[in-house]
């Protein structure tokens, strides 16, 4: 698997691998998931990269994101002109019980699993203060799902290629209420891989480069009674607020976004704390078609965590992935219309770690 | 209950009913859950205190997927609860209907409780005032 997302991800760039002069790889928890740690070096032995220097990066569902912003931080030096980062989570070799452990211990685990409150349970937190507060409905975020799936219907990579009508998003199967089964991201097994270069070495492997033009990284609390407000994300926030400072860009100027969407309601509560909406707004963007894959700002076009799955330390890559196709016009069946800026939000855990990037293609 | 305060202590407070939270000893903000410095003014100085015990409902979630450890206890409720002394903390709802979710409201007032659960662990709780 992972081999396979570096191979492409080297082959489609004209990227001889002997170019490659380090390695970043995001993994989660591979020690409860396939009992094995140390996995960089171990992954490219599979890779055929073996001698390079390779670090596994870990924040979570964020794992993939920190990865490629230590990728960034690199070029950025100057130590290095080419690097490769990779993401990659193996997630159905144990039980669901099993799996479900493994990512719980991306939340606190004294004072909120110590009560028996679970992963779901924390977004259920936030989904019921965004509800009260501003009157967003279990319909609302019933039709996040559906547009996740309706989009992943025309991706060939997607988990889950199948429209699903309202009427199933909203079968009353609650995982934790108000949040039922259609709400959640799935358990899934992925990798995906990008090569980032300097700007000289970028033209000499494309006519077409991306350029990553801001990046943001930001940190709250693990437990969730230690934030003033359940109905923002503040370190999504924060980190926005970076990259777009360092993009010199607005949330007007963001053609598109790719976002953290683990539950329906973290898409709905991003898409307020990147900007796009005012808070509370971003239940009646869903409802109005403005997040659409037609809408005027495309959210999860390819069709997000929820449809696409959620394999944990590959989903910040991917991401990136998803937004460098959207740019360059190669996302086929699901390209947006206008693809100059798009950005990528990867939030790790219940959001105690969040990266944002913003991404431009070269000549836009 | 002179001595420097632990996590420990602290948790076993709960098992045996008798919840105090951290204070620090330089602003003397009411510290819940507790860390190792004062998340008001940076003090690592902490002490015990005893709290009102009133508080208000800031959000809940009712879980039906728990883990095996609390499977036989679902459905239950878990809120988070803020403090008169303003610290919040994560605690089970007691009191309240899980079959009637739309009836429980933010910004109930709730007191301090325990419950026993099947899993054998007493957990801290609130219902309603």
């Amino acid at each position: 698997m992972f081999a396979e997302a570096v191979d492409k991800a080297t082959t489609q760039a004209n990227i001889p691998k002997k170019e490659i002069e380090a390695v970043f790889v995001g993994t989660f928890n591979p020690e409860m998931l396939i009992h094995q740690g140390h996995t960089a070096p171990l992954l490219l032995d599979y890779a055929g990269l073996r001698g390079l220097p390779a670090t596994r990066h870990e924040a979570a569902c964020a794992s993939g994101a920190v990865a490629l912003r230590a990728g960034i931080m690199a070029i950025e030096s100057g130590l290095y002109d080419t690097v490769l980062v990779a993401g990659v989570e193996k997630m159905t070799s144990v039980s669901t019980n099993k799996a479900t452990e493994a990512l719980a211990a991306a939340a606190d685990d004294e004072f909120e699993s110590g009560v028996g409150l679970t992963f779901p349970g924390v977004f259920a937190l936030a989904a019921v203060a965004h509800m009260q507060k501003y009157g967003t409905t279990q319909e609302d975020m019933a039709r996040v799902a559906v547009k996740a799936h309706k989009n992943a219907a025309s991706n060939p990579l997607a988990q889950f290629q199948k429209e699903i009508t309202l009427e199933k998003a909203m079968t009353p199967k609650y995982v934790a209420w108000p949040l039922k089964l259609y709400d959640c991201s799935p358990i899934s097994d992925g990798a995906a891989a990008l090569v980032l270069a300097s700007d000289k070495k970028a033209k000499q492997y494309t006519d077409t480069p991306v350029r990553i033009v801001g990046s943001g990284q930001a940190s709250a609390s693990m437990d969730l009674s230690n934030r003033t407000d359940l109905t923002t994300f503040e370190a999504s926030v924060l980190a926005s607020k970076i990259a777009y400072k360092m993009a010199q860009v607005t949330p007007k100027d963001i053609d598109f976004a790719v976002v953290h969407d683990c539950f329906t309601i973290a898409e709905i509560i991003a898409t307020e704390d990147l900007g796009f909406f005012k808070p509370g707004e971003g239940a009646k963007a869903v409802r109005e078609g403005t997040t659409a894959k037609d809408g005027s700002k495309p959210i999860n076009p390819t069709g997000g965590l929820k449809a696409v799955g959620h394999p944990v330390g590959a989903t910040g890559v991917k991401q990136a992935v998803e937004v460098y196709r959207e740019l360059i016009g190669a996302a086929g069946a699901n390209q947006v219309p206008k693809h100059n800026i798009g950005l990528m939000h990867n939030f790790g855990g219940t959001g105690a770690t969040c990266v944002v990037n913003i991404m431009r293609r070269a000549d836009a | 209950m002179s001595e420097q305060p632990t996590l420990e202590a602290y948790k076993k407070n709960i098992q045996e009913g008798k919840y105090k939270a951290f204070r620090c000893t330089k602003c003397k903000a009411v510290i819940a859950p507790p860390l190792g410095t004062c998340y008001n003014c940076g003090n690592t100085k902490m002490e015990w205190t005893t709290v009102s015990g009133k508080g208000k409902l800031v959000s809940f979630t009712i879980i039906y997927i728990a883990p095996d450890e609390f499977a036989a206890e679902a459905p239950y409720i878990v809120g988070i609860v803020e403090l008169e002394e303003k610290a919040r903390v994560t605690a089970r709802l007691i009191g309240f209907d899980p079959n009637k979710p739309e009836a429980i409201k933010v910004g109930t007032p709730l007191k301090l409780d325990y419950e026993k659960g099947k899993s054998g662990k007493t957990y801290l709780a609130f219902r309603p005032a």
